[in-house]
């Protein structure tokens, strides 16, 4: 399959056009695969990333960058009920889930 | 989802960020392009399920705002690109993938054929999304 999503990188353009992720502690929900997470994690402090489907969660981790591996967490959660205390973000991003 | 955006909001800090990236249901151009040339062949055919999942999360946010949960700051939207190889790659990841959203009529599909086949060498097929990006601040 010769598939490309988003060769451009549009998505990341905006999403830095629309907010400094450097040092901020971010919850992506719905990150599928880490298509875009591996995009920006590199300049945030923590990157939570949750999904609900399992599938595309195991290709997440086995494809997450070793660089990644200290501040990228991968997570099976629900966003109607999520497993973390209040404001422990600074940025949630809603990933094509809503 | 509004108890989704509650959840969210709980999360975050006070004045945290709250950002809204998703593809909008807006018929989206099929197009053929190489180096040189951008041709378009036809639009795809928006199923209920994409206009109505559009509709919900649109009035999700409205509530969110009308609660006092987060305010709107900025949205535009960009174009993100599917691309293939060829029309038949497309026609194949549209009726695995997509089935439940969009749809592609016969004389879409006969149309991008038919431009690709007379391309150039690198000529390649691409659907043309169109995506919203929104930033909200926690209140």
């Amino acid at each position: 399959m010769s598939l490309q999503k988003d060769p451009e990188r549009n998505e990341i353009h905006h999403l830095r056009k629309y907010v400094d992720l450097t040092g901020k502690r971010i919850l992506e929900v719905g990150c599928g695969e880490g298509r875009l997470t591996w995009q920006y994690a590199k300049w945030t402090n923590s990157t939570v990333a949750i999904d609900l489907d399992h599938d595309s969660l195991r290709v997440a981790k086995v494809d997450r960058p070793y660089d990644l591996e200290d501040n990228v967490h991968l997570a099976c959660a629900d966003s109607h009920s999520l497993p973390f205390s209040k404001e422990k973000f600074d940025i949630a991003i809603l990933a094509w889930s809503l | 989802m509004v108890h989704a955006l509650s959840e969210i909001r709980r999360v975050l800090v006070t004045e945290g960020i709250l950002i809204d990236m998703r593809p909008l249901a807006e018929r989206w151009q099929i197009e053929v392009v190489s180096t040189d040339t951008l041709k378009e062949t036809g639009r795809v055919m928006d199923l209920p399920e994409q206009v109505n999942g559009d509709v919900a999360a649109n009035e999700a946010m409205k509530e969110a705002e009308t609660r006092g949960w987060f305010a709107p700051e900025h949205e535009e939207f960009f174009p993100f690109f599917y691309s293939w190889d060829t029309p038949s790659e497309m026609e194949e990841f549209i009726k695995d993938d997509w089935a439940d959203f969009i749809n592609l009529s016969e004389d879409a599909k006969k149309a991008t054929r038919s431009t690709w086949a007379i391309g150039n060498a690198d000529s390649r097929v691409r659907v043309r999304m169109k995506v919203l990006i929104a930033r909200w601040k926690k209140l």
